[in-house]
């Protein structure tokens, strides 16, 4: 019998940087003073807001829905300019999307015209890789995925585990510096998601790649991330951050993450609450959510 | 069958006129005399029959030199080059309209409502711009088709999933490649649709010009007339039949088809 030990969060500047691989191959991304202000709506969608992911570091945004999460990534990405601040990666301002900073979508976005196998070359393509090298780089890319069998489906072939991989294949083939997740896992089942969560997370340990990861999923924050920044809403801004101080690759079905989910949740429990209430007709106070507690707190407790 | 099995037993019992209304056996005789096969599947029986009976001095011709032959080719060919100027014009119009939203903002509601004006009416307008010859024909070819591909071409791009674009320019899929590799391809459903809507108008414009235009080379419209002018209802008949042949062959076989292999290839079909 253990000891339940107290849960691995800290906040940042109290512990060290997480632990992060080598940087040989760059991938430090910054987002400097963000505001973003969507035409037609009174509050801003970011304000202020300031991010900077080491090289090799895997940050999860976590926030409730229209908090402006999906908006940052964007941001990041180069899809959407911000009114002020500033972006950059390895000290390079970034102004407009590209390969270095791939990303992968909630919807998958892979080219319906093209097979699972066409689809991960479309970017090598348009890099200009010869075709040797290209087949080489797609089959390494599917094994990855352990979609090696798939190669030749049709995007409408494949179930929506697959699709979300064959994305992640296609974005991590161009070789990026960072790897952009919007919300990649959100419409698939709960079994699914674990084993992609696997996969990532083996995959992200192989290639040592910068990660920004948006998800509203408390639970695959703190299972994927070395750092979790908790957004704020209207307007959206960082109201946290939490490192999670637990060693890769993690055991999902661990105490640990149960306990540090449980305390997450808590931290941004007002935060969703109150984003509840704006949507609510009257004065309307959501009652404390009903909590189950940390499974080790309660564990045969009454008997 | 029954239909037509019904209608020539009721021809034969009750003795119609053929030059009022033709039995099916008239059509036959009508559609194989213009393709210089001489029949005779409509007079009663008897023991030449079905070669008619007092034979035709006139020499034997070969089918290939026929009227339906030769109006065949020249109709063919005039909306192979309508069409494919209509494809030209419209594809670039449509496209135009897709990116630029003041052209749309002009160019939308004047062509939908153009695209209501049957195409026999720029019948008109046609002669008296370019008078009565070909290029007057294909006028109104053009104008009776390319609204619609056009339209349907702007519409079925604004349906591309904006997804499509910000995963191309993520792939580094930029300028003209965005277009070439992405943009091009994601409208192929768009395409083929306002490709089959463009023949059937295309078509139905032309015969409607040819049956209104008494030019040099003779088209199936003017083999429709011909048969009107000789109160010859059995060839009016036999031509409809041929027009509705080979429209119905042109979209079952050329564009449903490349709809069908388009629409399995996004999946699309998968659905129903």
């Amino acid at each position: 019998m253990t000891v339940a030990r107290a849960p691995h969060i800290s906040s940042p500047g109290i512990t060290a940087a997480p632990p992060t691989a080598s940087t040989t191959s760059g991938g430090k991304l910054v987002l400097r003073g963000i505001d973003k202000n969507f035409d037609g709506s009174s509050v801003p969608a970011l304000r202020g807001v300031s991010l900077t992911c080491a090289p090799g570091e895997f940050v999860v945004v976590v926030g409730p829905s229209g908090s402006g999460k999906s908006t940052l990534l964007n941001i990041a990405a180069g899809m959407i300019h911000a009114d002020a601040g500033e972006v950059s990666l390895d000290g390079k301002p970034v102004d407009g999307p590209g390969p270095e900073r791939a990303m992968v979508f909630q919807d998958h976005g892979l080219f319906a015209w093209l097979t699972a196998e066409q689809n991960v070359e479309f970017g090598l393509k348009m890099l200009g890789v010869g075709r040797s090298e290209r087949r080489d780089r797609v089959a390494a890319a599917l094994a990855a995925v352990h979609l090696t069998r798939s190669a030749d489906k049709l995007v409408h072939e494949l179930s929506g585990g697959m699709r979300q991989r064959v994305a992640i294949a296609r974005s991590l083939v161009v070789d990026p510096k960072v790897l952009l997740m919007d919300e990649p896992f959100a419409s698939l089942d709960a079994q699914t998601r674990t084993l992609l969560h696997g996969q990532l997370q083996e995959l992200w340990l192989k290639t040592n790649k910068t990660i920004l990861f948006v998800t509203h999923s408390v639970g695959e924050a703190v299972r994927l991330a070395d750092r979790i920044i908790v957004l704020h809403s209207h307007p959206g801004r960082i109201r946290r951050e939490i490192n999670v101080d637990l060693p890769h690759p993690r055991n999902f079905d661990s105490r640990d993450i149960g306990e540090l989910v449980h305390v997450v949740r808590r931290e941004i429990e007002d935060e969703v609450n109150r984003v509840n209430a704006i949507g609510a007709e009257e004065v309307w106070k959501p009652q404390a959510a009903a909590d189950l507690g940390a499974p080790a707190d309660h564990l045969g407790s009454g008997i | 069958m029954l239909l037509l099995t019904t209608w020539e037993a009721a021809y034969r019992t009750i003795g119609w006129r053929p030059w009022v209304f033709p039995a099916p056996s008239h059509v036959v005789d009508s559609l194989l005399n213009m393709l210089n096969v001489n029949t005779a599947f409509g007079e009663p029986l008897h023991a030449r029959w079905p070669r008619p009976e007092t034979p035709s001095t006139a020499k034997a011709k070969s089918p290939v030199t026929s009227p339906l032959v030769i109006a065949n080719v020249v109709s063919l060919t005039r909306l192979a080059v309508g069409f494919a100027a209509s494809i030209a014009l419209g594809g670039l119009l449509g496209l135009a309209m897709w990116r630029l939203k003041p052209l749309d903002e002009f160019l939308g509601p004047l062509f939908l409502g153009l695209q209501t004006l049957p195409s026999v009416c720029w019948v008109p307008l046609g002669i008296l711009t370019f008078g009565i010859n070909e290029t007057a024909i294909l006028f109104v070819l053009i104008m009776g088709s390319f609204f619609a591909i056009a339209i349907s071409l702007r519409d079925g791009l604004g349906t591309i999933p904006p997804l499509y674009r910000r995963a191309g320019l993520m792939l580094g899929a930029t300028g003209w490649r965005l277009y070439r590799y992405v943009l091009l391809p994601a409208s192929l459903p768009a395409l083929t649709s306002s490709l089959r809507q463009g023949f059937s108008f295309a078509w139905r414009s032309l015969m409607g010009a040819e049956l209104l235009f008494m030019v040099e080379r003779h088209g199936l419209g003017f083999l429709l007339s011909t048969g009107r002018e000789l109160s010859d209802v059995a060839q009016v008949v036999a031509v409809m039949i041929v027009m509705v042949l080979i429209g119905m062959l042109a979209d079952r076989f050329a564009f449903a088809r490349l709809e069908r292999v388009v629409h399995h290839r996004f999946g699309l079909l998968a659905a129903q």
